[in-house]
């Protein structure tokens, strides 16, 4: 099916360049980042209280955990990074549960 | 914004652009385009392609349906922003108080049951992810909705997972409703990329 062919490719071009070398932090841990958000394993912090936060509630994210990131990575740009991984680990983990549901449901039909 | 230097632009042509649309349009320029505008050696090229052909690509939903499914995945996330910036594009397609009866409560809005039940496999998809499974997707296709359908409708919700979580991890201003009606105009002449 065309769009889910289109969706799927644009979901896996934008993990391969979160977790990719065009990027201020290191790719390691935006990697960690992105799977901490997903409910992955704790990480290093101020990083891991960050990450936690935006995969579970962004709402509740405060000054002080992007200030604690934005100081460990040295740069805003460094922090941004962490914070789109993060953010971006949130939102595939629920573009993959959806497709597996979807394919499941495909499958049951046939 | 909690990134002052997101705030402002990363390059001069990026600070440029921020003062001329801030300029011509009347309004200071919304958080989310200053994200769009910033690092675009990272994600925002890719990222903004997916967001584009999720919103605007061709789809057996309507722009107005699809920007009701990224207000309802903000009201999910309690993003502030997203669900102004949304819901006033929304209404711009779909009759104002649908789009508020669904903010309301989705499940006895006057809406077809295809998009009642897509937006509810939409909230597990949003709230409880681990918990969605095929009998989800199976109630979904049950009340009219297209597998294409749904992977569309699915699209637009990991986007807007993605975007209501940095407008609130930024700290993204609120505008006022007369700055989001503005900003829904020109959202829907130029787009996501």
């Amino acid at each position: 099916m065309e769009s889910f062919n289109v969706n799927q490719q644009l979901a896996h071009a934008l993990r391969a360049v979160v977790t990719g070398s065009g990027g201020e932090a290191d790719a390691s841990l935006r990697a960690a980042a992105l799977e901490r958000a997903a409910g992955g394993s704790p990480i290093a912090q101020p990083y891991d209280d960050l990450a936690r936060q935006i995969g579970e509630a962004a709402y509740r994210v405060t000054d002080a955990h992007v200030v604690a990131v934005r100081d460990a990575t040295g740069s805003d740009k460094g922090a941004f990074e962490i914070i789109m991984s993060a953010c971006i680990g949130a939102g595939l983990s629920r573009w993959d549960a959806a497709v597996r549901a979807i394919e499941g449901a495909g499958d049951a039909a046939s | 914004m909690r990134l002052p230097d997101v705030e402002r632009g990363d390059t001069l042509r990026s600070r440029t652009l921020i003062r001329i649309i801030s300029a011509v349009s009347g309004i200071r320029l919304p958080d989310a385009a200053r994200v769009a505008f910033y690092h675009k050696g990272f994600v925002g090229p890719m990222f903004g392609a997916w967001t584009q052909a999720a919103m605007r690509g061709p789809s057996e939903w309507s722009i107005g349906e699809r920007e009701l499914m990224a207000a309802m995945v903000a009201h999910w996330n309690s993003c502030t922003f997203c669900i102004g910036a949304h819901r006033a594009i929304a209404v711009r397609g779909t009759d104002p108080q649908t789009v508020n009866a669904c903010l309301t409560d989705y499940r006895t809005a006057p809406i077809p049951e295809r998009l009642r039940a897509t937006l509810s496999f939409l909230e597990t998809m949003t709230r409880e992810p681990d918990k969605l499974d095929a009998t989800h997707a199976q109630a979904a296709f049950s009340a009219g909705t297209s597998q294409a359908q749904l992977v569309d409708a699915a699209a637009v919700a990991a986007i807007f997972n993605i975007v209501t979580r940095y407008a609130d991890a930024l700290d993204f201003t609120i505008p006022t409703e007369e700055e989001f009606d503005k900003a829904a105009g020109m959202m829907l002449k130029r787009g996501y990329s």
